[in-house]
């Protein structure tokens, strides 16, 4: 468990099923709920229970996210890293899209970035966001992301097409991003 | 312009496997579509199974691969669609033809065709194609179907111990719509419906005597 000055990071578990469930929201379509086709998944409370059981999958890369007073206010991953070329597909979502632009964000922001950075080795972090994430979008901007491009048309959801941008952090850039902060 | 190369477009079968699975032996083969080092021949080889195994015929297949054929020359490629998302309308193709016919008109012929397929038979909405940016030669041919290149993906991936940009190319219904009308005006039979007389019409011509 991470104790920061303002979130509590902690691996995800089998009793934080009903509050992770706000998450997969089908009324708002977040690239966190994307799967491998990258088509928006929103699984049953039994199907997300069973996944939040199996430690053996969810170790190291998924997490939730609560304020100091306990409540769950979000999650991230970091997944499906390719070993082979060091990055991984990274995502934090957040209950209430206004706390990306909260400290509680950064402190989950830095410890993606140690994660995937320094335990991990990688050399680059990968986010996504839908066109209607623009605070998310934000969010990962302010942290060094820098865009790939947008995949025009990719997403379908609620009867229509969402675009999907592609971001990138590196760790020289990050590193860099770090060293400035800090004077 | 009547289209005078005789090349078809079918669904992979089990019988084609040691023909596919002889493509190993083209380092090209290899190296874009089967890029982990670490894989063993028979894994690479299992997998290939898996590739032209059969689909239940309720599913959904998320996958799906097809052998070009050429009249001369038998089979000389694979296209892949794979990632399919039938919610998105959407698919990845991967696409190999041997060495001897790369720079030829056929291989443009086939990646027409597959197109056509996943727009005029799956029903797609987008294709989507990823390729490394050092190899043009395919670039070249996904930039003139109209597919946009939508994303450049930095130090993506790894071969041979370097690390690749790699592009990202999306053909949206409304791009594709714009080829085919344009295809069909320059070249007559280019389209599946065309190549299925085609074959038809060859498969009905008796051999001549020796």
């Amino acid at each position: 468990m991470i104790v920061g000055d303002h979130a509590v990071i902690r691996a995800a578990d089998l009793d934080d099923s009903p509050l992770l469930h706000r998450l997969y929201d089908v009324s708002k379509p977040r690239s966190f709920l994307l799967g491998p086709s990258r088509e928006v998944l929103i699984p049953t409370r039994d199907e997300l229970q069973e996944v939040l059981s199996r430690k053996d999958l969810l170790s190291g890369v998924f997490f939730v996210v609560e304020d100091k007073q306990g409540e769950l206010r979000g999650c991230c991953s970091l997944r499906g890293v390719t070993s082979s070329a060091f990055f991984s597909e990274m995502a934090v979502a957040l209950v209430d899209e206004a706390d990306y632009a909260t400290p509680l964000a950064d402190e989950v922001m830095d410890f993606i970035r140690y994660g995937g950075f320094h335990e991990r080795k990688l050399r680059k972090l990968m986010g996504h966001c839908l066109d209607r994430e623009a605070r998310y979008r934000e969010f990962l901007v302010r942290h060094g992301f820098v865009s790939n491009g947008v995949q025009r048309e990719m997403v379908y959801a609620l009867g229509r097409y969402f675009d999907l941008e592609s971001l990138s952090l590196f760790r020289d850039a990050a590193d860099d991003a770090l060293q400035e902060e800090a004077g | 312009m009547a289209l005078k190369a005789r090349v078809y477009i079918r669904r992979a079968e089990r019988e084609d496997l040691d023909t596919v699975v002889s493509w190993r032996e083209d380092p090209a083969f290899i190296r874009f579509l089967y890029g982990d080092r670490t894989r063993s021949p028979k894994q690479i080889r299992e997998q290939i199974v898996g590739m032209l195994g059969r689909t239940a015929g309720h599913t959904m297949p998320n996958g799906i691969f097809l052998v070009v054929d050429s009249e001369k020359s038998g089979p000389i490629g694979l296209l892949s669609i794979v990632n399919i998302g039938w919610r998105n309308r959407s698919c990845n193709i991967d696409t190999y033809v041997v060495e001897k016919v790369r720079n030829s008109f056929l291989a443009a012929i086939s990646f027409y065709r597959v197109l056509e397929y996943c727009f005029q038979e799956l029903g797609m909405h987008r294709v989507n194609l990823f390729v490394y940016a050092f190899n043009a030669r395919s670039w070249r041919v996904i930039e003139r179907s109209g597919a946009k290149r939508e994303l450049l993906l930095r130090e993506h991936v790894a071969r041979d111990g370097e690390v690749y940009d790699m592009y990202g190319y999306g053909l949206l219904r409304a791009d594709w719509e714009w080829l085919r009308e344009d295809f069909k005006s320059h070249f007559k039979g280019i389209d599946l419906l065309s190549m299925v007389a085609q074959r038809k019409q060859a498969a009905a011509v008796p051999e001549a005597a020796p």
